[in-house]
């Protein structure tokens, strides 16, 4: 079949279709287009890896701070997430088998379902995400409206703000121990009980005594911040995660109207098999995130 | 022969239309899909970058002429030096051999129509100007401060300055370079000419091909780095913040794991187009070609596992800093097995010192000093006396621009002939690469003296006794912009009034010899087949080097 078509295209008068200028035949195209989704997908990994490096890192300093964060996290809706991100993958995968069988009906009938569980996976983190705004677990300053403190905390910039919640744990907070106060966030987390499970069962790091205590006893306000550092990493991870659910989406609406129109067949199917590989990619990423963020330091207190 | 008729093009008549006169509007510039247009609009915006960041380079010597700061205040001065860092490491020196020389010259050096993937090259083109508009935005609205290094907590915590649109505009300009990178990968891979092995290749493809790993794998480390400390600046949520549990340290492991890479990706195109030079201008096939080769992979590889050197002094565990300093010392093995090798192909070559070649024979010298006093940085011990000198300073120029800003203009010269079918003034250009070499030596070998001596870096003022050594180094500044202005001017007089180059100006074997000056916009009227391996100079290549050389003696130069 290449060799046909090479020697057609000598004439320069059968082209087919899809094929570009710069190449010779369909599986010089075919070849460059997947080479360069790979290396793109290469280039992602290293791009999550930076907040996978980050995530590790304080994972290690500080696990029962991140236990506790985690604790706080549904696991029945980041479960229910993953499964309908695999169905999603195995739907996916359907609509390039028929795309290369050429049958159009199916096709489309396979983005649609794909589509429906990439947008159940975005509610579900609409969920989850207004579950954290509730409980002021947003460490963007000033974006826990609900949760905010009473008093104190609206006067600008100087104000100690943050600190309201904390200071009835906490006998002698203030500036000299805890010289930087957040002054626009109110990221609430009063909850020190893992810190106290770590000491009593003497696990507890060198790194967390130095992260957690001030003079001996829990402080409330630096546990806090720890846990902030947990959300953040939480957001930032999985609000990137989403914003490629969103991308593909996207791809996904693209090649529902191209499959619509009937662009794809045995011979031309690239555009879907390479949207596919960016799902399974994102895919892939949530099955990293969803142990790493729900699952690790669970039994603490499950 | 069939290669004496492909070395010949002249025979087949030139096309009716070559790149250049194939549309003329605006439109048909800026959504382009050939390669070599996207090439010179590259080449411009390059430029406009270099001319920025040279000024303000022009503002740090004039304020270090004095020993008090008394041209800017030292707020301002810590604009100029941040800002000069930025426009030339992100917006010329990255982008300036991969995307312009390489963008123009990989798909025709292994015979291919266009990069395979031309419509992501474009967009690699238009994200290069988006992230250079954010960067000129924050840069006119007040600039930055922290050094280009963005170092942690005082760029997230400390600095009013525009941190966060300049970092927007790194951080979209990233994937500018990650996409010429991974386009480059792809074209390698498939659009080889028939008969156009991985070991015919020119090193140049090499070159860039090691780039584009260290392009793909290090850039989005970067990205996220930047985003992170974006936020972080946003919200303050103690990720960088040693106050509340954060880790500056770990800013500086992220950044470096690409910043180090990425000065790789400063000088492997650099060599490559050197690798190019000493061959072709010593009509000799080049020595070891398989070692120059694997060298620049190697260099690609290992540089990524040497980011810790710049933190020996940063409270690295001692453990970690032996292991960083130990590979750091490999990585100059490949680096070393170019330079003997380039070294190597010079004997008994049949050299001819054209502008090009001057610019080759100049990186080697100061790629030479560059390269050791970079093995002085990466030992533990001398790095504790020289850290943030001037030192330092002097090591990575040497390296960033007697490297890779001399190849690039090298292989501006010797590719001009191709990408505009004009020859420039040969006495000019001489005189403007030797400018270059002098006034760059004046400039910066008086920094390694003065920060062995102690000046640390980043100062607006300094000790009177170091005035004398400033003076040399601002001097030889000037020089070194009067060499650098001259190829502007006469490299755009030769558009207007230069000789036409014919296909083959150097009466070279390569496959970018092969086809008319400058090229058709599908690169060649017949789709070519390699027959002969690369750097061949023999005659059955169909190269009468005897005759060529006898002509060039009796035609006049100017």
């Amino acid at each position: 079949m290449a060799t046909n078509v090479e020697a057609l295209d000598h004439d320069h008068h059968y082209h087919p279709p899809g094929l570009q200028h710069q190449f010779d035949d369909m599986k010089q195209q075919e070849e460059s287009v997947s080479i360069g989704m790979w290396m793109f997908l290469v280039q992602e990994i290293m791009f999550f890896g930076g907040l996978f490096t980050a995530y590790l890192v304080y994972r290690s300093r500080f696990p029962m701070a991140f236990a506790a964060g985690s604790n706080h996290l549904d696991a029945f809706w980041g479960g229910l997430n993953t499964i309908v991100l695999i169905v999603s993958s195995l739907t996916m995968a359907l609509t390039v088998y028929y795309a290369q069988k050429g049958n159009r009906n199916l096709q489309m009938l396979f983005i649609v379902l794909t589509m429906l569980f990439g947008m159940t996976f975005l509610g579900v983190k609409v969920i989850e995400y207004t579950d954290k705004y509730n409980h002021g677990l947003v460490p963007v300053a000033g974006l826990n409206r609900k949760a905010k403190a009473p008093a104190a905390t609206e006067s600008g910039p100087t104000s100690t703000g943050g600190e309201t919640h904390a200071a009835a744990s906490s006998s002698e907070h203030g500036a000299e121990e805890h010289v930087y106060v957040n002054p626009r966030g109110e990221f609430q987390w009063t909850d020190t009980s893992l810190a106290k499970l770590a000491e009593d069962h003497h696990y507890l790091t060198e790194a967390e005594r130095n992260g957690y205590y001030s003079n001996g006893v829990v402080d409330a306000n630096k546990f806090r911040d720890k846990v902030r550092i947990y959300f953040w990493i939480y957001f930032a991870m999985t609000g990137l995660h989403a914003l490629h659910m969103i991308i593909g989406l996207g791809l996904m609406a693209w090649l529902l109207f191209k499959a619509w129109r009937g662009t794809f067949s045995a011979e031309y199917y690239m555009p879907v098999e390479m949207s596919g590989l960016y799902w399974h990619f994102v895919d892939i990423v949530w099955i990293f995130l969803f142990p790493l963020l729900y699952l690790l330091g669970r039994h603490f207190m499950h | 022969m069939q290669n004496v008729d492909a070395i010949n093009v002249e025979k087949y008549g030139r096309p009716e239309m070559n790149y250049l006169s194939n549309g003329h509007t605006v439109k048909s510039w800026l959504l382009t899909k050939d390669h070599k247009r996207i090439a010179i609009m590259y080449l411009i915006s390059v430029s406009v970058f270099f001319l920025i960041g040279g000024t303000y380079a022009s503002v740090i010597r004039l304020e270090l002429l004095t020993p008090a700061s008394d041209l800017l205040n030292t707020g301002t001065y810590n604009k100029v030096f941040t800002q000069h860092g930025i426009m030339m490491v992100f917006f010329f020196l990255i982008p300036a051999i991969p995307a312009v020389l390489g963008n123009f010259l990989l798909p025709i050096m292994i015979g291919a129509k266009d990069l395979a993937l031309p419509r992501v090259n474009l967009l690699s083109l238009y994200i290069y100007w988006l992230g250079g508009a954010f960067a000129l935005w924050g840069l006119m609205q007040g600039g930055v401060d922290t050094g280009w290094t963005f170092y942690t907590p005082y760029s997230t915590t400390f600095s009013n300055t525009y941190v966060m649109a300049v970092g927007l505009g790194i951080f979209i300009n990233g994937f500018s370079s990650i996409l010429t990178g991974l386009n480059f990968i792809v074209t390698t891979h498939t659009m080889r000419a028939p008969g156009m092995t991985w070991f015919r290749l020119p090193l140049f493809v090499w070159a860039m091909y090691a780039t584009s790993l260290v392009m793909i794998l290090g850039t989005p480390v970067i990205a996220i780095t930047v985003l992170l400390l974006a936020l972080e600046r946003l919200a303050h949520v103690g990720i960088f913040d040693p106050t509340i549990g954060g880790d500056p340290i770990l800013f500086q492991h992220m950044f470096w794991f690409y910043s180090h890479p990425a000065v790789y990706i400063m000088i492997l195109p650099g060599m490559g187009v050197v690798s190019e030079l000493i061959s072709n201008f010593s009509r000799k096939k080049i020595f070891g070609y398989e070692f120059i080769a694997f060298s620049s992979i190697a260099i690609a590889v290992f540089g990524f596992l040497v980011w810790g050197h710049h933190l020996f002094v940063s409270g690295q565990s001692v453990y970690a800093g032996m292991v960083f300093s130990f590979l750091t010392m490999v990585v100059a093995v490949p680096s070393a097995i170019k330079v003997f090798n380039w070294t190597a192909t010079l004997y008994k070559g049949q050299i001819s010192y054209d502008t090009p070649m001057l610019y080759g024979l100049g990186f080697i010298g100061l790629f030479l000093i560059g390269g050791l006093t970079g093995l002085f940085l990466g030992s533990m011990g001398l790095v504790v006396h020289l850290t943030d000198t001037y030192f330092v300073i002097a090591h990575f120029h040497y390296v960033m621009v007697g490297g890779q800003v001399v190849a690039y203009l090298g292989g501006i010269h010797y590719w001009w002939p191709k990408m505009t079918g004009k020859m420039y003034s040969e006495f000019w250009g001489k005189i403007s690469a030797m400018l270059v070499f002098v006034g760059f030596n004046l400039t910066f070998f008086p920094q390694f003296i003065l920060g062995y001596l102690g000046m640390p870096r980043r100062y607006a003022s300094y000790p009177e006794e170091f005035q004398v050594l400033n003076i040399f180094s601002t001097a030889g500044a000037s020089v070194l912009a009067i060499g650098l202005v001259m190829p502007v001017i006469y490299l755009t007089k030769s558009l207007i009034s230069g000789k036409d180059a014919g296909a083959n100006p150097w009466m070279l074997p390569g496959l970018e010899w092969r086809t008319s000056s400058p090229p058709p916009t599908e690169n060649f009227l017949i789709k070519p087949v390699v027959t002969w391996e690369a750097y061949d100079f023999s005659e059955e290549n169909g190269l009468d080097i005897e005759d060529h050389l006898t002509r060039r003696e009796v035609a006049p130069t100017i």
